[in-house]
């Protein structure tokens, strides 16, 4: 039965995650902004309301909620602070990789303390992305067998908490032959010597958010650290395809923080003796991005509904994510534009919402590779590495 | 609950609805579109199947199978009644038709566009005469006659005279764009008492087909849904006796009788807004059929990804839209108000299936322009312009909007 109507957990959960984000992630962006990192007392705000773990099964310390609880949630975080959404304490994208690749003495080894006390300072990482220029369709970081152990060399980037993540996932090259399938997922913990911070990365925007490199240098770890086994395809795209998932509904946060921000200047900003909102211009540029904000959201509700109603939602999930990305850089250029020079400022949030809107748009799979993914679909190709993974080759993206 | 998926109901009506578009209304699509009509012998076999194939609902009161309003329920639990569906079975099935052709949906016979004011404004009295008259045997069809030459979006401008006279009135001037105008059993005519006084100086008549000095005029040539007849109607010195003013003259007293013409729209655009999104879902995947059967897609020929990708750009803005369309009507389900989605629904709709007609042809190439071979695209990429005109341009939807968004916002 089509609805749209939040249960009324959702709405409790809805209410609570706006109000915090009201209270302390708006008023605060510029200073998170300033000093690259969430302040502490919010990210313990954040993980003692159990936003970090929401998504996660019973068993390994989460609530087992929904995702369309989830993506519920991470609008509100968004709407507040997109970043603050990204850096928030918690594992991240490492859940989504155990959750997806590994079995469950693995999730619960590994995503159980981030439920503890001291959960607030706890982070996880994907390490994917690569740079250089890639021949051979493979990865360059590598995964080699020794005894039982694995051993990992190479150098990973555009990892979001890269460096500074208590639990991360590698993912590496095991068979070079077989190219994207030939890859291997590895938890990695952070006192693993052969593990190291390489730079922090400074970007355009998302700027409390920790991007950084992953060194990895005979980082040796043992068998059971190794997520699943053969070909990770499928698996790994299912991590993505949750990533976009989450990735849209921040899109979404993002652009009705700044629809709303942009509605009030719109109300407010006199010219020629009226304000600005009742020329056609810019009301008409309030409409139609209304209708992008409204259109993604439901689209997000509608892909993650269907993934929590068990359906291959892979279609929905790039329709979603897709349409999400490019709504929100829309709304975020015609904040500013609408801001007028003003909207070029630093003392107003939209300046900073712009930046926010393209980063964001570069965490996890592309626009150009959901849309290709969604027609694939539609086409009845079938559907492999190329179109399941965000592959470093080309357009390498923040994981 | 949160949900996406449809019930038993909406999968029934909309599987049923999909097929008849397939397999009855489609094959007929061409030819209706040549000869500017639909037969009436299909028609008739569609009435005989029952109100599902009618434009716009008649009340249960006055001889019709529902009421229109809502009362399509879900079963709840234990055979409870649930929660009205109307708004969403009628989106749901508005496409499927459109997806088989629009302008064959609008040759179904029924109270039209012309319902919802003889709805809201009529006296008991006068909906039992005027939806009596379209339950008789035969095809039977109200329409809506508001549009003048000098007076499209600004319905507030319209010049067409009505003068008291005895027991009744005289009415004088134009309508334009009046569709199924001429078959029409009665129009619902807007007139006004004194044009300086705006939308209270309005009356709403029914004007009955045969009444002296009441004449089609001019019968429309388009540039698509040319099944569909759209006419100019004349009234000269025509006489309506006065038990045909929609509501009585004390309806009018109030600023209510024109905003109750307006409601018509709140409910009505969502449904085209579905009547859009069919067709453009049907050039969608048209093409999408046509780049699956004749290109080789694993050559690496550059412009396929570009092709492909284009694709997936159409169809997302189709599901963006139908997104709206749901919400809003889900909204009137509930009886929430709905004027500001209800308008966003059909202005990203319309759009969105325009650029989904556009982009059928490009990427079919030059056989996606020709009559013969793949006439329904030509088609379609004709018929899909007028939904981002008819019953509130995108513009007319955006001003709509902009009044709801901004506060203190009365006109531009």
């Amino acid at each position: 039965m089509i609805s749209f109507s939040p249960s009324e957990d959702q709405k409790l959960i809805q209410d609570t995650v706006r109000d915090l984000a009201a209270a302390q992630l708006r008023p605060r962006i510029r200073e998170a902004e300033a000093a690259g990192k969430l302040p502490d007392d919010v990210a313990r705000s954040i993980h003692e309301m159990g936003l970090t773990t929401l998504s996660l099964p019973e068993s390994c310390g989460g609530q087992g909620l929904a995702l369309v609880t989830a993506v519920i949630a991470e609008e509100e975080l968004a709407w507040g602070d997109a970043a603050a959404a990204l850096a928030a304490p918690g594992p991240g994208a490492a859940a989504y990789a155990l959750l997806e690749v590994g079995d469950d003495a693995q999730q619960r080894k590994w995503l159980l303390p981030f439920s503890g006390a001291d959960g607030w300072k706890r982070r996880g990482a994907l390490a994917w992305s690569e740079a250089g220029v890639f021949a051979d369709g493979a990865m360059k970081t590598t995964a080699r067998k020794d005894g039982t152990d694995w051993v990992l060399d190479g150098k990973k980037t555009f990892v979001v908490n890269g460096g500074i993540a208590d639990v991360t996932v590698v993912v590496a090259q095991i068979d070079p032959a077989a190219g994207w399938r030939g890859l291997g997922a590895f938890v990695v913990a952070a006192d693993n010597p052969g593990l190291r911070a390489g730079n922090r990365q400074r970007t355009l925007g998302l700027d409390a958010v920790h991007f950084g490199e992953v060194v990895l240098e005979s980082c040796r770890v043992p068998a059971a650290a190794r997520l699943g086994d053969g070909d990770l395809t499928d698996r790994l795209g299912r991590v993505f395809a949750r990533m976009a998932l989450a990735g849209a509904a921040r899109a979404v946060g993002l652009s009705r923080a700044a629809w709303e921000v942009t509605r009030e200047y719109c109300e407010t900003r006199q010219a020629f003796g009226k304000p600005i909102g009742h020329f056609q211009a810019v009301a008409f540029t309030l409409a139609d991005r209304l209708m992008d904000v409204d259109s993604a959201r439901w689209l997000v509700w509608k892909a993650a509904s269907r993934w929590d109603g068990g359906t291959d939602a892979r279609r929905d999930v790039a329709m979603a994510g897709a349409h999400a990305h490019e709504a929100a850089m829309r709304c975020a250029d015609d904040s500013v534009q609408l801001h007028g020079g003003m909207g070029f400022m630093r003392d107003v949030p939209v300046e900073k919402m712009m930046r926010d809107a393209k980063t964001l748009a570069l965490v996890g799979p592309t626009v150009e590779m959901l849309d290709q993914l969604a027609a694939a679909v539609d086409l009845g190709a079938p559907l492999g590495p190329d179109l399941l993974l965000p592959t470093p080759d080309v357009q390498a993206v923040f994981t | 609950m949160i949900d996406f998926e449809l019930n038993e109901t909406q999968k029934q009506i909309r599987s049923f609805v999909h097929m008849f578009a397939k397999d009855v209304v489609r094959p007929m699509s061409l030819q209706c579109d040549r000869e500017h009509r639909v037969p009436d012998e299909f028609l008739l076999k569609l009435v005989a199947m029952g109100n599902a194939f009618r434009m716009g609902a008649i009340p249960k009161d006055y001889g019709g199978e529902d009421d229109g309003a809502g009362e399509i329920r879900d079963q709840g639990p234990g055979g409870k009644k649930g929660s009205k569906q109307a708004n969403r079975v009628a989106v749901i099935g508005a496409e499927e038709m459109c997806w088989g052709d629009a302008a064959v949906v609008m040759n179904l016979p029924g109270p039209g566009l012309g319902g919802p004011p003889v709805r809201s404004m009529g006296t008991r009295d006068q909906q039992q005469r005027f939806f009596g008259m379209l339950t008789a045997a035969g095809l039977h069809y109200g329409a809506y006659g508001l549009t003048e030459p000098a007076a499209g979006s600004d319905v507030a401008g319209i010049r067409t005279a009505c003068v008291k006279n005895g027991k009744g009135w005289i009415l004088n001037g134009t309508k334009c764009f009046i569709t199924n105008g001429a078959k029409a059993d009665w129009v619902v005519i807007f007139a006004t008492v004194d044009s300086t006084l705006g939308r209270a100086g309005q009356r709403a008549f029914v004007v009955e087909k045969g009444t002296p000095g009441f004449r089609v005029g001019k019968i429309e040539d388009k540039m698509g849904l040319r099944a569909s007849e759209t006419v100019e109607l004349i009234l000269e010195d025509c006489h309506v006796p006065e038990e045909n003013l929609l509501g009585g003259e004390d309806h009018y007293r109030t600023k209510e009788g024109f905003l109750g013409a307006m409601k018509t729209f709140d409910s009505s655009r969502p449904m085209v807004g579905a009547m859009a999104l069919g067709i453009g879902r049907a050039a969608y995947e048209y093409a999408r059929d046509f780049v699956r059967d004749n290109y080789v897609l694993t050559r690496p020929i550059p412009r396929y990804r570009v092709l492909t990708d284009r694709l997936a750009r159409v169809a997302r803005r189709l599901d963006a839209a139908r997104m709206l369309i749901w919400s809003a009507s889900w909204m009137a389900d509930e009886g929430i108000p709905n004027a500001k989605e209800a308008s966003m629904s059909k202005a990203a709709a319309g759009q969105a299936a325009i650029g989904a007609c556009i982009e059928a042809i490009q990427i079919c190439g030059a056989h996606g322009t020709l009559q013969e071979d793949h006439a329904l695209l030509e088609k379609w990429f004709r018929d899909i312009k007028v939904f981002d005109i008819f019953e509130g341009t995108g513009q007319i939807q955006r001003i709509v909007i902009s009044k709801r968004i901004l506060s203190g916002l009365k006109a531009f």
